[in-house]
């Protein structure tokens, strides 16, 4: 393969543009966040804050109630996302491994579910929930972001199901273990990288969801999205505490990506070199 | 994460239609020799079995989203407002609310603009995601690790920090975006509202959702791309295939699986977006950017006629199916191939 | 006093006791409560939903010490809740079985949520809360059919601002007494390189309402039995032609309100002539720059002629009991406490907003703002006070986006308005 240097060129080129177009928002965040406010609001951006700061960090982290805001999060993101994947796998399963009478219609069902304008539903779900005097409670909230990360999860998982080989699963049932078991031992672990992938779609779905728990706890069981949007009616302009807090609330995500994305990448390269 | 199209979607055109994995027996039916031995009782229990497997998610279907997706319809016959929802009491309207919705011409301005802007926005996602994908693919190794680096940090911001970011990227005073055109000669891009437009408005929320929907598409291709055999490229190359007929004639058609399921997302995601549109500028100026779920938003929560905003919501589903009753023929068929 | 008190809550816990529908939990504790042990309200917490800006920490402080000393065992949770969005929560609040206790509720909002029945009629302990004293011009929007449905707490009318270093540098001494002295001054700092000799955002609608009173007009005209909008005249024409003048002696944007970003916010960085606003925005900017502490001053907003200050909007905000509260006496008598000569005394103090009765006005002395603020509201008016009023206040709020902003962004006022009066007129026809 003989290229000329233009056209070994240019791909670099251009990905090391796309790479800032797409790295330089976050970037912003960061460095604003750490930025004294004086090189914030400079006619001059200041783009490598020499002088940094964690002053905004301190006011975002002592806002009321912070650190109950970020148990609920993760306790209502956690919950939602284990208990999708544990329906979500069994209806996977069955939908990818089994005939049945109905099996299209509920792939219709999981299709329609997928698309759920829960945006516009706020109010009838809010007249259930309030009606079932659950209101500032975690576990609605948990139930609801469970529900609308689950058919997406099905989908997806559906796919990695169908691609595990048949005759691996069928060895294990020859070999006695029960379809269960075979499950279990068989296309469980073939299924990592799908449940990795599928978790961290729920993570950045339930993590992000704000006009549900808007109108659902008022009192008590907020969340953090709340708390930023919050924050930037507080603080005005106040972009540097404003940012410390959107950075705040962008670690986790990254963290969960880092970890989870490395599982779901290697997953992947061994399903590359099988096809 | 960039996985989950390996089974369905990517697939050598020889395979045909049919549903998923490379080595699956032909007629799908599970092999006679597992069944045999088993009594009548595991017969009746493993035809149940595929029923019990999917009631957990039935039963939260239904209660979690059938029961409010009811209630939502039964909301859009009444008048509820304020006073209602306090007091507790039905007011029947009948076909009131949507009677007011389908003869206003503010709805249909907002249905217009809300197809629009999805197509627009889906398209631009799809063409350019499918390009960074290549591009991916082609890149050196250590260039595209630096590039997905990129793209997962971008896709890993959630939105609600991201309509932050963004406002105060294209911030009127100290907006860093502002800055830069003045500084390429621009000048009376300095101090410029970028929310003060209809245009200008829909021009940021475009570049935030394409910029978040990009690494989605992109990085999912490149996983599919990577699970196709060299050879492939190899004999388009041989029969002397340029760049574009090795896409268009080899590529494509291979991949018409991922890019319908992954443009089948796409616009869901896009045609409900709410947080991007409300939070960067709640659907302002003038509502002249408001789409069908802000819309639904600001005149049922926001105004309080909560029976007007569920009718909205439930024109909005109906449009939304009438959008994808395409690509819900396909995947029905596809089912029955099964 | 404590006697009193004690026999007040009996009273009223008959009353509850007879009215309570159901709630066994409520019969309890009401009848335990009349015979007033220190006891007897262990656990009990008394919801409150007060509105950003309008309590200050020393008042805040002593009510709350007030209120758990005569009432041991009881807490007084006070949640603050922000403007934007309000009238959301505060409906699906009131929908609820257990809703806040006492809610603040605005002025011009007030017989919007009386209509909806979520509020208790006070009528009958109107006199028992101090009642009598209130004066009638503020009173007007707790009041709705002849029924009183919360009481008045405190107003406040904005006034001019400003930052006395920057207009002393620009050779001025004493503020203008009209307004071609205010446009002489504001051209004289501008002179000086002061960007934003005057910091108006274009969405302040209050501001704007003060203009169009001055005008001599209302937003709203009543036609035959039915209110519909009236931006599309002549007296809303000048006014808002004012408001853009203004609005041109700064940068602030056109398409945002006072709140986004928070104008005390903006004048704190110190190099903002002046804004309109209220005691509390002056406040927060001396807190964000202490460096401020001896420059602020306040003017009224003055008029065409010398003759009396201009006309303003008076603000305000009514405090309420929900219909479905669980301590419908531990809620009165917060609010009995509230509107006591003490802490309305001390509220108007602190926080430099004008009370409900002329005999505690003396709290003002030594106030700037309050003074000034209480003798342009001699001036004043407000929203109409119809229930229907409230959902033109509902956002996207047409007096800001389609007039306000639409003029200063260079429509006609006359093409803006009839957008805009369009709007209103649908939303008061659909209440």
């Amino acid at each position: 393969m003989r290229r000329s240097l233009f056209g070994r060129l240019w791909p670099n080129l251009v990905a090391g543009i796309l790479f800032v177009f797409f790295v330089f928002p976050v970037y912003w965040m960061l460095t604003t966040a750490f930025k004294p406010d004086l090189d914030i609001i400079s006619t001059t951006p200041v783009f490598v804050p020499f002088h940094g700061t964690t002053s905004h960090f301190d006011k975002a982290v002592h806002a009321a109630g912070f650190w109950t805001l970020v148990r609920n999060s993760l306790t209502v993101t956690i919950g939602a996302v284990l208990l999708s994947l544990l329906l979500a796998t069994a209806a996977a399963f069955a939908v990818a491994r089994m005939r049945f009478r109905g099996r299209k219609a509920f792939v219709l069902i999981v299709m329609v579910a997928q698309m759920a304008p829960w945006e516009v539903m706020t109010i009838s779900v809010y007249m259930i929930v309030r009606d079932q005097d659950m209101l500032n409670k975690l576990l609605p909230l948990t139930l609801f972001y469970m529900m609308m990360v689950m058919p997406f999860t099905i989908w997806t998982l559906r796919g990695f199901i169908a691609a595990v080989p048949k005759e691996l699963e069928e060895s294990a049932l020859m070999d006695g273990c029960t379809r269960f078991q075979a499950f279990m031992r068989v296309v469980l672990p073939l299924l990592a990288p799908g449940l990795m992938s599928t978790s961290l779609f729920g993570f950045i779905t339930a993590w992000n969801e704000f006009p549900l728990v808007l109108i659902l706890n008022k009192e008590s069981g907020q969340t953090l999205p709340l708390w930023l949007t919050q924050f930037q009616t507080n603080f005005g302009d106040d972009w540097g505490a404003t940012m410390a807090a959107s950075s705040l609330f962008t670690l986790p995500v990254v963290v969960v990506f880092l970890v989870l994305q490395r599982r779901a990448v290697a997953g992947l390269t061994a399903g590359a070199v099988k096809g | 994460m960039a996985a989950q199209y390996k089974g369905t979607q990517v697939r050598a055109p020889d395979e045909g239609a049919a549903e998923p994995g490379p080595l699956r027996p032909a007629g799908g039916k599970p092999p006679a020799g597992a069944r045999t031995a088993r009594t009548a009782g595991t017969a009746a229990l493993s035809r149940a079995t595929p029923y019990l497997l999917i009631l957990p998610a039935l039963v939260a279907t239904a209660l979690l989203l059938g029961y409010p997706l009811i209630q939502n319809v039964i909301i859009s016959f009444q008048t509820l407002d304020a006073f209602q929802l306090i007091q507790h009491t039905t007011q029947w309207t009948g076909f009131g609310n949507y009677k007011a919705q389908l003869t206003s011409a503010e709805f249909w301005h907002t249905t217009e603009r809300s197809v629009f802007f999805t197509l627009a926005n889906v398209a631009l996602i799809m063409v350019s995601g499918a390009l960074v994908g290549l591009l991916l693919y082609r890149l050196g190794k250590r260039m595209r690790l630096l590039l997905s680096i990129g793209l997962v940090l971008a896709w890993a911001m959630p939105t609600v920090a991201g309509t932050t970011v963004y406002q105060w990227l294209f911030d009127t005073r100290y907006g860093v975006v502002n800055w830069f055109l003045d500084k390429l000669g621009w000048h009376s891009m300095a101090g410029y509202n970028w929310f003060g437009g209809q245009f200008s408005t829909f021009a940021v929320i475009t570049l935030m959702i394409v910029w978040q929907s990009i690494p989605f598409v992109a990085l999912n291709l490149y996983a599919a791309l990577t699970t196709i055999s060299g050879e492939i490229f190899e004999a388009a190359r041989m029969d002397g295939a340029g760049a574009w007929r090795t896409f268009s004639s080899v590529l494509f058609p291979m991949l018409r699986p991922f890019f319908l399921s992954t443009a089948f997302l796409e616009v869901i995601w896009v045609f409900k977006a709410f947080t991007q549109v409300y939070a960067l500028n709640a659907g302002g100026p003038e509502g002249l950017t408001e789409t069908l779920p802000v819309y639904a938003f600001v005149e049922g929560v926001g105004n309080q006629h909560y029976g007007t905003g569920a009718a909205i919501s439930v024109l909005t589903i109906l449009i939304l199916l009438a959008l994808m009753s395409y690509y819900f023929r396909i995947i029905l068929k596809q089912e029955d191939d099964l | 006093m404590r006697r009193k008190l004690i026999a007040a809550i009996g009273v009223a816990a008959v009353l509850t006791g007879v009215a309570a529908c159901g709630g066994s939990d409520n019969k309890s504790d009401s009848g335990k409560s009349s015979s007033a042990g220190p006891a007897d309200f262990k656990g009990k917490t008394l919801n409150v939903w007060l509105m950003s800006g309008s309590n200050p920490p020393g008042w805040t402080k002593d009510i709350t010490a007030a209120f758990e000393k005569q009432y041991p065992g009881a807490k007084l949770k006070i949640t603050v809740q922000q403007w934007d969005g309000i009238q959301q929560k505060l409906t699906t609040a009131l929908s609820e079985s257990t809703p806040p206790d006492v809610i603040e509720v605005g002025n011009t909002q007030t017989p919007y949520y009386a209509a909806t029945g979520g509020l208790k009629d006070l009528t009958s302990v109107k006199a028992d809360i101090g009642g009598n004293d209130w004066a009638p011009s503020l009173n007007g929007s707790a009041v709705y059919n002849g029924k009183q449905f919360a009481a008045p707490w405190y107003f406040a009318s904005r006034v001019v601002v400003y930052n006395k270093k920057i207009w002393t540098a620009a050779g001025i001494t004493t503020p203008p007494k009209t307004q071609d002295e205010l446009f002489s001054d504001l051209d004289k700092i501008k002179a000086k390189g002061t960007k934003d000799a005057f910091y108006l955002p274009g969405q302040d609608w209050y501001g704007f309402d003060g203009f169009l009173l001055d005008a001599g007009a209302d937003l709203v005209k009543k036609d035959g039995d039915k209110y519909t909008g009236n931006l599309d005249t002549p007296q809303a024409a000048s006014a808002i032609s004012l408001y853009k003048k203004l609005n041109g002696y700064g940068t602030a944007p056109k398409d945002k309100d006072e709140a986004t970003p928070q104008q005390s916010d903006v004048f704190a960085k110190g190099d903002v002539g002046a804004f309109l606003g209220l005691g509390w925005e002056a406040a927060g900017a001396i807190t964000k720059n202490p460096a401020l502490k001896d420059q602020v001053g306040f003017f009224a907003f003055p008029g065409k002629t010398a003759a009396k200050t201009a006309s303003v909007f008076v603000g305000g905000s009514n405090l309420a009991i929900t219909q479905g509260s669980k301590n419908p006496e531990l809620a009165q008598d917060f609010l009995k406490m509230a509107m006591s000569d003490q802490f309305e005394g001390e509220l108007a103090k602190e926080g430099g907003v004008v009370p409900n009765k002329a005999s505690l006005d003396s709290n003002l002395s030594g106030n700037e703002f309050g003074t000034v603020s209480a003798a342009a509201a001699a001036n004043g008016g407000t929203t109409p006070l119809i229930p229907a009023w409230g959902s033109v206040e509902n956002v996207p709020n047409p007096i800001t986006t389609l007039f306000m902003t639409g003029v200063l962004q260079g429509q006609s006022p006359s093409a803006a308005a009839k957008k805009a009066d369009a709007e209103i007129d649908k939303r008061l026809s659909q209440q």
